[in-house]
């Protein structure tokens, strides 16, 4: 056994470089400062007809003062709904050119994000930067964000993934914004919220020189001269969160049933330790391909299990969100696995699960807006070069320098006893008893 | 509503694919030296229709069967199954079952989809049908039936297709059921290879470096498949008759569904622009009909009602679904019928242009993976045409007049077959 699993193990190792792109990272990334404030990211792709351009800002989503939850979302929504100069929102201009727009709001950051025909990519860039920019808000703009945030807010709570999620966070951390939902939490939260305040949000987190500007697909790095709107300054500086000291589990009342386990991590600059984490997620978690999927499906369960590995700042966030029938054995089975990494993997099994590692980091980013999520994030976060996906970047170099020590090592300090949520409906408790 | 005029889209800007002939197999090119990755589609006319009745399931069990083949990867001899070598070389393989054909995918880095391909041209030549390989494969399918089954909208186009596809016998469950698959032997399963396994109709589709789309790869891979070609198996589906045309399942599910399908024009009509401008007017029209809320973020709801337009189908058709979960289930229902009749009886005016510009959004949107880029031009050129999946596609949308969509409403929206996938009651089989 020990035999064969060395020889396969060679022969992996050898044809690592299989899945190396052959692209320099200077020829795949264009990169700079934006002529009148912020920075820009553009990775192309001529072979694809669409054209991703998002615009990522540091800003804390429950407000500078901490008091006002889920005002990062209205403030992002009720700018695209606003009519500009022409007469017509960014909201409609994208319905007009066939585009898609999405809002997604993180405990430290904000992006807004257009998929369009790739033709219209350059007066993409032109109409976003033109709204947020020079940001306004109305009254008819913030009930629009206002409706939004409600429906957002009750698909958030009966989704169990993100229930616990937003659970987890707030006994991890002890304050700052990943405390918080990046959403509100209840009508009464989105309706307090004055539109004086949602608007000054906006001109402070949605400055030009607080942005970056990530495109990706069949467009011209030139396109980026369609910004005219701005004003210079520099970039906020990351709005991390304080872990708590001793962060307890906690068992509370939900719409939904299920259990969350959650670390603290490395930061984005440790970017081996990052990738690492990334690894081990990728190994167990994985859909279709996760050791630990692949048992429940072998099984017939229909337990929902997912884990991410959540790559911020300072520190990252390890969360596994279990659901369904059976959650306490998976959550058993789920913890047996973390812990049996501590010790390094056999060399054959390592080298296979490397080599689908990069090639999932790859093939996850290969449509548009995938390459621009990534930039946008991982430049937000503080370290674009290491943006996955990035043909030659440094993430997939990092990933082939990955080594079972390493990753045992990574196990052993990060991967201890996890926070544990859980959330129980009325109807489960009662059964229980 | 239909203030804006779009821009809309006359060219992809995108090179078209090129196409050769190789021992009498398509092979369509799409180099992209911009692509991390190589993705290499294999379709091979050995789909639903190369069945019998009674072998339902077999064409699944055939390809999971080659995916489960053993393979020598590397220099050391070491054998694994074909899909966990390819996860192991850092790629995959995959196959999908389609009323004609199979159509195998395999992806990979650029560096070593080489290797990757020639390991799925071993299978593929050499496959293993015996007991253990075939005990692995109804395992496989077996999961993936189960997995069918929790799905309502999954459950709704099996049922429809069943009846959809009259001449032949295309409209069989993809996978086969658990019950089917259990009673093949390998001789079967050998027999149903070595019948449709050839080269006659296939294609090879392949995007990505193009020093490996060049490198004799894809010929080599159109070689393995033995001369000749297969027939598909004459046979007569009752059509459905009845005035309700309705069809009802139970599932262990919270909520129920309602899917519809209509016949419609395949892609290389002159009513496929139309029809894909007309889609579009329908997802709005079944949201509103639904109730979905309307919020500019992207939600769960809007994921629960819509169309899809299958165009590469023979015959193409035409899917609208809706889950009744939205709100109340029977007036969703009857709003969303009503919506669909009405659409054919009003005189449709105004302004086209947004939801042209949607359809050509949408259709750019669903080519740009390049599973799909490469499935897309496969299956254009199967029949003998152009693979330029794209601009054709824009073009067609660019020119449709209301007068268009009018008249395809007409044409196909006419009289549904229903399926009602509803929640099981406690106690019930």
């Amino acid at each position: 056994m020990r035999a064969g699993s060395f020889v396969l193990a060679f022969a992996l190792l050898a044809s690592v470089t299989n899945v190396l792109p052959s692209r320099a990272t200077n020829e795949a990334v264009s990169q700079g400062a934006l002529a009148h404030g912020g920075a820009y990211l553009v990775e192309r792709d001529p072979g694809v007809a669409e054209a991703a351009v998002e615009l990522w800002f540091r800003a804390p989503s429950d407000g500078y003062d901490a008091s006002t939850p889920g005002i990062a979302q209205l403030a992002a929504v009720a700018v695209a709904a606003v009519p500009l100069a022409a007469g017509r929102s960014l909201v409609d201009f994208l319905q007009a050119v066939g585009g898609r727009f999405s809002v997604n709001v993180y405990p430290d950051m904000v992006a807004v994000s257009a998929t369009v025909p790739a033709s219209a990519a350059r007066r993409t860039i032109a109409t976003m930067t033109a709204a947020y920019f020079a940001p306004t808000v109305s009254d008819d703009s913030l009930k629009t964000a206002q409706q939004d945030a409600a429906v957002l807010g009750i698909e958030r709570k009966y989704s169990a993934a993100l229930a616990l999620h937003d659970l987890a966070f707030q006994q991890l951390f002890a304050g700052g914004p990943a405390h918080q939902s990046p959403l509100p939490e209840s009508d009464a939260q989105i309706t307090a919220v004055s539109r004086g305040a949602v608007d000054a949000f906006a001109k402070r987190a949605f400055r030009a020189s607080n942005a970056l500007l990530a495109v990706a697909g069949n467009v011209e790095a030139s396109a980026i001269d369609a910004v005219t709107d701005g004003t210079l300054g520099t970039m906020d500086s990351p709005y991390d969160s304080p872990l708590a000291s001793s962060p307890q589990d906690i068992s509370q009342n939900g719409s939904v049933d299920g259990i969350g386990l959650a670390w603290a991590g490395p930061p984005i600059v440790d970017e081996k330790a990052a990738t690492a984490m990334d690894f081990i997620n990728d190994y167990l978690f994985r859909d279709d391909s996760g050791t630990l999927q692949r048992t429940l499906d072998a099984a017939g369960s229909s337990t929902a299990l997912s884990g991410q590995f959540v790559t911020l700042h300072d520190p990252g966030v390890m969360i596994v969100t279990i659901s369904g029938p059976n959650a306490d054995a998976t959550r058993t089975g789920v913890l047996a696995a973390i812990a049996s990494l501590n010790r390094p993997m056999d060399a054959a099994t390592f080298a296979a699960a490397q080599q689908a590692f990069v090639y999932h980091c790859l093939s996850d980013a290969q449509t548009p807006q995938a390459a621009a999520d990534n930039l946008g994030w991982y430049g937000t976060e503080g370290n674009a070069a290491y943006a996955p996906g990035i043909p030659d970047g440094t993430y997939v170099r990092d990933a082939l320098a990955l080594d079972p020590d390493y990753v045992a090592g990574i196990a052993r300090t990060y991967l201890k006893a996890p926070v544990v949520v859980r959330l129980v409906t009325a109807t489960a408790k009662g059964s229980a008893s | 509503m239909l203030a804006f005029a779009a821009t809309v889209v006359a060219s992809a800007q995108t090179p078209s694919p090129t196409l050769s002939n190789s021992a009498g197999v398509i092979i369509v090119r799409q180099p992209d030296d911009a692509a991390s990755l190589t993705g290499v589609d294999l379709f091979v006319r050995a789909g639903l229709d190369r069945q019998t009745l009674a072998q339902n399931g077999l064409a699944a069990l055939t390809a999971q069967s080659i995916l489960e083949t053993p393979v020598t990867i590397g220099t050391s001899g070491t054998t694994l199954p074909l899909e966990t070598a390819a996860a192991a070389m850092g790629g995959s393989v995959s196959f999908d079952v389609g009323g004609r054909s199979v159509r195998f995918y395999v992806e990979g880095g650029s560096g070593g989809s080489g290797a990757l391909v020639a390991v799925f041209a071993q299978a593929l030549g050499t496959p293993a049908f015996d007991a253990t390989t075939l005990h692995a494969a109804r395992l496989a399918l077996g999961r993936k039936i189960a997995q069918t089954e929790q799905v309502p909208l999954l459950v709704g186009l099996e049922m429809l297709d069943r009846q959809f596809f009259t001449d032949a016998n295309a409209g069989l469950p993809q996978d086969g059921t658990a019950t089917s698959l259990a009673q093949f032997v390998s001789a079967d399963v050998r027999g149903f290879y070595v019948r449709n396994y050839r080269r006659g109709g296939a294609v090879v589709s392949a995007v990505g470096a193009p020093a490996i789309l060049a490198s004799g790869i894809l010929e080599r891979l159109a070689g393995v498949l033995p001369a000749g070609s297969s027939s598909a198996i004459v046979a007569k589906v009752p059509a459905l008759r009845g005035a309700s045309r309705e069809m009802i399942a139970h599932r262990d599910i919270g909520a129920p569904w309602m899917v519809a399908q209509f016949p419609a024009p395949a892609f290389g009509s002159k009513n496929f622009g139309a029809m894909l401008v007309l889609a579009e007017l329908m997802n709005r029209g079944l949201a509103e009909a639904a109730q979905v809320p309307n919020v500019i973020s992207r939600t769960i709801s809007e994921n629960a009602v819509g169309s899809i337009y299958n165009f590469d189908q023979r015959p193409a058709n035409l899917v609208i679904y809706v889950d009744g979960g939205l709100g109340d289930a029977s007036s969703t229902f009857s709003n969303t019928l009503a919506f669909v009749k009405v659409i054919d009886m009003v005189k449709l005016t105004g302004s086209f242009g947004e939801f042209k510009a949607l359809a050509q959004g949408d259709y750019i949107a669903n080519a740009t993976r390049l599973s799909d880029r490469a499935m897309l031009a496969g299956e254009f050129a199967m029949d003998g045409g152009s693979a330029d999946y794209l601009n054709g596609a824009l073009a067609a949308i660019a020119a449709v007049t209301p007068a268009d969509v009018q008249r395809v409403a007409r044409t196909y929206l006419g009289n549904p077959v229903i399926a009602l996938i509803v929640p099981r009651e406690a106690g019930s089989q």
